[in-house]
């Protein structure tokens, strides 16, 4: 009874609303920082909802059950991520390994791209996907090396447990806590497909990637499984360094300066970058990165 | 080598072929050869005179159609231009598309538009026009005619 | 009006094709685009592919080999979607109307919702364009 109260409010009301925020957010610094004025307040909504009202034209030449499935499979792994991720921030209510649970939810969303892509019968998505593929396997590796650093601190893969021992120093006042924080930022923008990362996507080039035959509540609910990422995953870096959300007193504002830091980190990052190609992107991933995130495991594993 | 010295050697090289010689400014000149002759000439100003073959105009003169090879020398700074004269009735030249890959579009958009055969053209599709155009329907020509009935030659709005 | 409808006025993302034109006005639209004209404070994007349209930007005087082509691709656009002629060639084939590749303007082969006058129309008469059809079919004009 509580996951499901869990479930529906937490996990579904809570991250859709604070992910069209955040959403909002972002364009609207683009645009600031591109010298224009933005969109309004709740347009990422507005969005939302006329993209439900379109009609959805699928291919001949599509897989129809898979083509519709896909972004429904993406928006489930969203929501069940951020219900984990809730249940431990609120009644600390996990479970021993819900961590690994928590990445591989978190995984399913640009899994359902790929699915998506694959199924719709053109070669411009065939394309789009091939490169998401790809660019999965890139930062999947200092991902998972990256958490590895908090759970070497608190010696557990419980969430619960991160939490716990993050009361008296979080893991990011460590100097492998600050690495591994670098490291996990570059892999959630190229989690978000954001630029410098926006390969699958890349509107110049194969024009709109695997989303390319994606209409109507199809293509709302993939914008939407975006959105709510990019409220999940800066929360997922929270809990894991910097001790999840306080609500209460200074601590409040704490939290909510370290929410608006990651986004900004991100904008910022994503106005100032152009795109880069798959075989850079991997190389880059698989280089310097790696090399980073290996440096901040074995400096955590020596007490730094 | 100077303008001079080029222009000596074309002339002197195809003195039978030439059937009148109009040198329009310093640098532009405009050349009326036979049109049996065209493919040698061409191909000597293309490899052996290094000229780039830039573009052809044909136009629908009664009673020739004539076509237009623009060559360009660039190092003397020279513009020959080849004039053929056609027959209207029957018009057929010579494809410059074997040896000038260049020539290759324009002689296609040449033969759909103003009806001129290329003998020897390697690829003699139709370019420009749509699918549904009918044959032997040359729009260019001066008697055209419109044959579409469904077409709305009023204003519009 | 119908909550779909509101929807639909307040977050139009445009998508923009060329039926054979000289260009200009293509280059206008893509002023529009750029932050001194900015268009995303009316919720305009520039969409990449046809299916995520709502409103269509038609330029260009349409020759016989896109005729059809319109034709495939108002079929394939989802439904509810408004569309623009931008330009004189689109309204009624200006200088091009005896032209032999020029059969029909643009109203004869998919219905178009407003006109922009041009050659080629500036990017505020665009604009100005755009939030004129938004206001029509606002005030339950459709």
């Amino acid at each position: 009874m509580m996951f499901l109260l869990y479930f529906l409010v937490f996990g579904l009301v809570v991250t859709i609303v604070m992910g069209l925020v955040t959403s909002w957010i972002d364009r609207k610094v683009t645009a600031r920082v591109q010298y224009r004025v933005g969109p309004p307040f709740l347009q990422p909504l507005i969005d939302i909802v006329k993209l439900l009202g379109k009609e959805t034209v699928i291919p001949a030449g599509a897989a129809r059950e898979m083509f519709l499935f896909a972004p429904l499979l993406g928006f489930a792994g969203v929501v069940s991520a951020s219900t984990v991720l809730w249940a431990n921030q609120l009644h600390a209510a996990g479970f021993m390994g819900d961590l690994i649970v928590a990445v591989y939810l978190l995984t399913i969303p640009s899994l359902s791209i790929i699915l998506g892509g694959f199924a719709s019968g053109n070669p411009l998505a065939s394309l789009g996907a091939s490169r998401e593929m790809k660019l999965v396997v890139a930062y999947e590796l200092p991902f998972i090396l990256a958490i590895l650093v908090p759970v070497i601190w608190a010696g557990s893969f419980g969430l619960g447990d991160i939490i716990e021992s993050q009361k008296s120093f979080m893991t990011a006042g460590h100097i492998s806590g600050m690495i591994a924080l670098a490291v996990a930022i570059l892999c959630i923008q190229a989690k978000l497909a954001m630029v410098p990362f926006d390969i699958p996507e890349a509107e110049t080039e194969i024009v709109e990637g695997p989303l390319v035959e994606y209409s109507g509540p199809a293509l709302g609910i993939f914008k939407l499984t975006r959105s709510m990422l990019l409220f999940t995953l800066p929360f997922f870096l929270l809990v894991l360094f910097f001790g999840g959300l306080r609500f209460s007193g200074p601590g409040f504002f704490r939290t909510l300066l370290e929410y608006v830091g990651i986004v900004a980190i991100l904008t910022v990052i994503r106005n100032t970058n152009p795109r880069v190609r798959i075989d850079q992107a991997v190389r880059f991933f698989w280089g310097p990165v790696t090399i980073l995130a290996v440096i901040a495991v074995v400096l955590a594993l020596n007490g730094i | 080598m100077t303008r001079e010295e080029v222009l000596l050697d074309f002339t002197s090289r195809f003195n039978d072929d030439i059937i009148d010689y109009y040198d329009k400014s310093g640098s532009r000149l405009y050349v009326t050869i036979k049109p049996e002759s065209i493919v040698g000439i061409g191909t000597y100003l293309f490899r052996n005179m290094g000229a780039r073959f830039n573009i052809a105009s044909a136009t629908d003169l009664p009673p020739n159609i004539e076509i237009l090879y623009h060559f360009i020398v660039e190092d003397v700074n020279l513009i020959i231009s080849l004039r053929v004269f056609l027959d209207r009735e029957n018009p057929v030249v010579d494809s410059l598309a074997r040896e000038i890959e260049a020539c290759n579009w324009i002689e296609r958009e040449m033969s759909e538009l103003l009806g001129i055969t290329f003998t020897g053209h390697p690829d003699p599709r139709r370019l420009l026009l749509a699918d549904n155009w009918p044959e032997c329907v040359y729009p260019l020509r001066q008697d055209y005619e419109e044959w579409d009935e469904s077409a709305d030659r009023t204003r519009g709005i | 009006m119908s909550l779909k409808l509101k929807a639909l006025l307040k977050s139009p993302w445009v998508f923009h094709l060329s039926t054979g034109s000289c260009n200009n006005c293509d280059i206008e639209i893509l002023d529009c685009l750029t932050p001194r004209f900015d268009i995303e404070r009316f919720g305009m994007l520039l969409a990449g592919s046809i299916k995520h349209a709502d409103v269509l930007l038609v330029t260009g005087s349409c020759n016989r080999m896109s005729v059809e082509r319109m034709k495939e691709l108002w079929e394939q656009v989802p439904k509810p979607c408004l569309v623009v002629a931008v330009g004189t060639c689109t309204a009624s084939r200006g200088i091009f109307k005896d032209s032999y590749n020029c059969p029909v303007p643009l109203d004869k082969i998919i219905p178009v919702d407003v006109y922009i006058p041009g050659c080629p129309p500036k990017p505020e008469a665009i604009i100005a364009g755009v939030v004129k059809l938004i206001e029509k079919v606002g005030s339950g004009n459709d």
